[in-house]
């Protein structure tokens, strides 16, 4: 209980501290949104007569923002600046900062990119059957669980080295490929597909964003990015222990 | 019963390095070569609860490292450490919430844009300080830091001076058992710097609380702490009262002058020069008298004595030996 409370009163200060910067997270959106919309135009392009493009990448725009994740900004910077300190001397677990963080960025980009979604769902004519968009709900949030692990995970590596940067960058670079961004999954060649598809990325990103746009075995789904978060779980523990292992006996 | 007790601490980094030149770093890509760098030899003191304890030493001698190691953030590669009967670097929670560490440096974590108030409040949540004592001990700090007018200032826009203050004052309002100060009035002006050494002797009077304190500067030093610990090269070279200290460390003054034309004086050892100022190392008992013949020799336009600077005083100390 203690825990939750503290988790929302960091969510409250990271949503008031990134107030003050609205037109920054505006950039983060665009951001966010330019990959996409880029797949967008351009299978929309390749298959014109296909309705259920632009109602894909519509569902990816949105899952993109509500599951961005920036720990090597928000949590990395403070290893290097040794900032980190302060929040290993709280007798708090050092995650709920990182949370707090992550989830009020996102509640900014998805409160400022709604916009963008809803402009480009009308301007395609884009209709969605919205039992569909409910089932895909807990698919979504597994799949912001799964980001914010995967990047938090990739971005421990600040511990060890100064580029932690383009470590996150490949990270989320096999997230746009494999994902579903670049293309749908179902349009990769089939044996890059099979392995898209059980790939951690794809859970991520396009398995959500299918199920919203088409509907599908929600139970399966839910399985494999289940799987995924178990094993992103334990890695993340144990890159954890080793990481402040080697802070506390180096230090910043 | 100590409330700090440390054992025999040792600490130790390895440190990549390679010669200058093209050929050095392709072959470091293969082979990596370390050098240990002992930051903490073999450290042994104890600190009894209530007692103010300066740290001091000259920059790299160790005393960050000791007190990141006192206080959970360091983990040392040898040694036993005891604060409050917990090993710091386990971090538990009840431990933690029974000290604080404060930086100069460093002085206030966590959101910027938020209010002072705002962040007293996280502590609270944070301590799990009953809102009575949050209340009494707000009520007190206030008066002691002279907080009122910072509660509603985001921390962002706060001063060097008002930040350490707020960084007093967060650190303190769970009423932390053990306080570690890390250079707290670095930066500041003199009235701040006064002001800050005035609340931790008023604080320590009101609440008991022990004090390791690290400062370059002696003011620090010798307005709040009777005993001193002095290290250097990771070693405890003195531990003991500090006007024991001051009277073996500080045989001398500096006389700085400033004098139109005239030759340099013959009186003292020269340590500074530059055109028409001298700065003039001279034994304690003969600064009057020095005084006195340099205004009768020279056209004086400036005079001043001063203590030497701590830093100088600790290094020409190790020069000359202090044992």
């Amino acid at each position: 209980m203690r825990t939750f409370v503290l988790l929302g009163f960091r969510i409250r200060q990271e949503v008031l501290e990134w107030s003050g910067a609205w037109w920054f997270l505006a950039t983060l959106v665009v951001q966010a949104v330019i990959g996409p919309l880029i797949g967008l135009f351009v299978w929309s392009a390749v298959y014109p007569d296909d309705p259920t493009i632009a109602r894909y990448y519509v569902a990816i725009i949105l899952v993109t923002l509500m599951t961005e994740s920036f720990e090597q900004h928000t949590f990395s910077e403070r290893i290097y600046d040794g900032t980190i300190s302060h929040e290993l001397l709280r007798p708090q677990p050092v995650v709920i900062g990182v949370l707090g963080a992550n989830l009020a960025i996102r509640a900014w980009l998805t409160f400022l990119g709604a916009p963008v979604v809803l402009l480009t769902g009308l301007s395609l004519g884009t209709g969605f059957d919205w039992r569909s968009v409910l089932v895909s709900l807990p698919a979504v949030v597994l799949a912001a669980a799964l980001v914010f692990l995967l990047t938090f995970l990739l971005s421990m590596t600040a511990f060890w080295t100064q580029r932690v940067h383009a470590v996150v960058g490949f990270g989320h670079s096999l997230i746009f490929l494999f994902g579903g961004t670049a293309a749908p999954v179902g349009f990769l060649p089939d044996l890059w597909r099979q392995v898209a598809e059980l790939s951690p990325f794809y859970a991520m990103s396009g398995l959500p964003a299918e199920l919203a746009a088409y509907g599908g075995s929600v139970w399966s789904a839910l399985a494999l990015q289940l799987f995924w978060l178990v094993v992103l779980l334990a890695a993340v523990g144990l890159l954890w222990r080793a990481g402040v292992r080697r802070y506390t006996a180096v230090g910043s | 019963m100590t409330a700090i007790e440390v054992a025999g601490l040792s600490m130790s980094f390895r440190a990549p390095v390679r010669k200058p030149g093209l050929r050095a770093a392709f072959g470091s890509l293969v082979r990596r070569e370390y050098r240990e760098v002992q930051a903490l030899d073999d450290i042994s003191f104890a600190i009894a609860p209530g007692e103010v304890v300066g740290f001091i030493g000259p920059n790299g001698a160790g005393k960050t490292t000791t007190m990141k190691i006192l206080s959970g953030i360091l983990h040392p590669t040898g040694g036993d450490v005891r604060v409050l009967e917990s090993v710091p670097w386990q971090r538990r929670a009840g431990f933690l919430k029974r000290i604080a560490f404060v930086r100069g440096s460093q002085p206030v974590g966590g959101s910027q844009e938020l209010t002072v108030m705002d962040s007293l409040e996280y502590q609270r949540l944070l301590y799990d300080v009953p809102r009575a004592d949050f209340g009494d001990t707000l009520k007190v700090l206030e008066e002691l830091l002279r907080l009122t007018p910072l509660l509603e200032r985001q921390l962002r826009a706060l001063s060097l001076g008002e930040r350490m203050r707020v960084g007093l004052a967060l650190a303190l309002i769970y009423r932390p058992e053990v306080l570690f100060l890390d250079e707290p009035t670095i930066g500041l002006d003199v009235t701040a710097a006064g002001q800050i050494r005035e609340f931790a002797a008023d604080y320590v009077s009101q609440t008991g609380a022990t004090v390791l304190l690290t400062s370059h500067y002696m003011a620090d030093v010798a307005s709040l702490c009777p005993r001193l610990i002095l290290i250097d090269r990771g070693r405890v070279e003195y531990d003991g009262p500090l006007a024991e200290l001051s009277a073996r460390l500080s045989p001398y003054k500096l006389v700085r002058i400033t004098a139109r034309g005239g030759p340099a004086p013959d009186v003292g050892e020269v340590v500074e020069s530059s055109e028409g100022m001298w700065v003039l190392r001279v034994p304690r008992d003969e600064v009057a008298q020095t005084t006195a013949r340099l205004l009768q020799s020279l056209e004086v336009v400036d005079l001043a004595v001063e203590e030497p600077p701590l830093e100088k005083v600790i290094d020409r100390a190790y020069r000359e030996g202090l044992r």
